[in-house]
């Protein structure tokens, strides 16, 4: 039989020792006298409140008019006509972050009278040509190619009279060479943009950008 | 009293929690975005919806409210930077090598703003180099120095306070791959060099 080995003796602030778990508890700060008035209703009722706020102010913002580029633009621009923008310089921005080394065509279109007709060169990768809504929305976009001019000719028209028959008996049909595209709103804006690969294309730009035209009635 | 107390402390509460938090975190989500409507690519987010007909109401509200006129992200990429590879707050008093490597056929366009859209004044009269106008390497690289002080090469001046760059990248591959939760084969990075 072994001997019984001699129990160590605990030293006398061992037992004060509170485990380590109980001591954290006990350590938590109570909570506030003003946090423990709020009730788990009010609590709820809180945050279905903001639920709705925050849903109701993000909804409304684009349905309370249209966007703040088209507001601006519409302040600066004549109904159908293509209006040319050099590069922006600081402080003389039509808008923020466009691009600072383009020039832009711009054609604020309104399809209260009769169809839109648009005609624009686009000489190289970069340039585009871009239909939006006054919300901003863009509906229609064409993108340059390399190397390449291309030569566009589009009548816009609105979103109901994409289909032939509902167009009015007075307004002559496009020709086949010209592209219809609807719109969903009865203004909006026609966007050329123009990049500049150097000064040295100024020049070429701003001859391309005059060829552009944005006329109302179509083409006969 | 204390009933008037419990009262007052409700009608405050309600107010924080849904008047402010409700209003705050819409502005939050239009402003700055969430993984909901935008995503990021190292330094550089994108707001995935731009321009689209059928964008989220948060991608909406943003163009909305900061008179944006995106061109749609199924052709074309923006993506905004306010920081430098390393999270650190993009600002004049540092200069960055921002290297573009691998965009080959894709036309891009980067150019250097202060946080509210406005361009930054400089002598040189320059705010953003191309896929046409930026010079290249040797190796095909272009590498771009955003300073306030001249610099050799592809310098993109910058005056004072904070800066946020905009890269455009045209190239409906790239734009589907953003898309589809794919990576976008060579992204920019913004490096930076020191500060004063």
């Amino acid at each position: 039989m072994n001997p019984r080995l001699p129990t160590p003796m605990l030293p006398e602030r061992w037992p004060n020792l509170a485990p380590a778990a109980l001591r954290i508890r006990a350590a938590r700060p109570p909570a506030p006298g003003w946090l423990r008035k709020i009730g788990w209703r009010t609590a709820l009722g809180a945050l279905l409140l903001g639920g709705i706020l925050h849903l109701g102010a993000t909804l409304t913002v684009p349905l309370l008019g249209p966007g703040l580029a088209y507001q601006k633009l519409r302040e600066l621009l004549p109904a159908n006509t293509m209006v040319v923008v050099a590069p922006a310089q600081p402080g003389k921005q039509l808008l923020p972050f466009l691009l600072p080394d383009a020039y832009y065509g711009i054609c604020r279109y309104s399809l209260a009278g009769d169809a839109v007709s648009i005609s624009a060169p686009l000489l190289d990768l970069g340039w585009t040509l871009s239909l939006h809504t006054p919300h901003g929305d863009n509906f229609y976009v064409i993108p340059g190619q390399q190397l390449r001019t291309t030569d566009l000719s589009l009548v816009i028209v609105p979103g109901a009279e994409k289909s032939g028959d509902l167009m009015p008996a007075t307004r002559r049909a496009p020709t086949p060479s010209e592209d219809q595209i609807a719109s969903p709103s009865e203004e909006g804006l026609i966007i050329i943009r123009a990049p500049l690969k150097g000064l040295a294309w100024k020049g070429e730009a701003e001859a391309a950008l005059s060829r552009a035209k944005c006329t109302p009635g179509v083409k006969s | 009293m204390p009933r008037f107390g419990k009262l007052i402390v409700n009608l405050a509460a309600i107010a924080v929690l849904g008047i402010g938090g409700g209003l705050g975190s819409a502005w939050y989500m239009v402003e700055a975005g969430s993984r909901l409507s935008t995503r990021s690519f190292g330094p550089w987010t994108t707001w995935l919806a731009a321009g689209r007909p059928d964008a989220d109401p948060y991608t909406r509200a943003h163009t909305a409210r900061n008179a944006l006129l995106p061109i749609t992200s199924t052709l074309e990429l923006t993506l905004y930077a306010k920081t430098d590879g390393e999270g650190a707050q993009l600002q004049s008093a540092c200069d960055y090598a921002v290297t573009v490597e691998g965009l080959e056929g894709a036309w891009w366009n980067l150019a250097a703003f202060d946080r509210r859209g406005g361009l930054i004044p400089n002598g040189a009269d320059r705010y953003a180099f191309s896929s046409d106008s930026a010079m290249r390497e040797p190796d095909g690289r272009a590498v771009i120095v955003v300073a306030r002080d001249a610099r050799p090469g592809n310098w993109l001046p910058v005056g004072a306070g904070k800066i946020t760059l905009v890269l455009t990248v045209q190239d409906a591959v790239r734009a589907a791959a953003a898309h589809t939760g794919g990576s976008i084969k060579g992204m920019p990075t913004i490096r930076k060099i020191g500060c004063r």
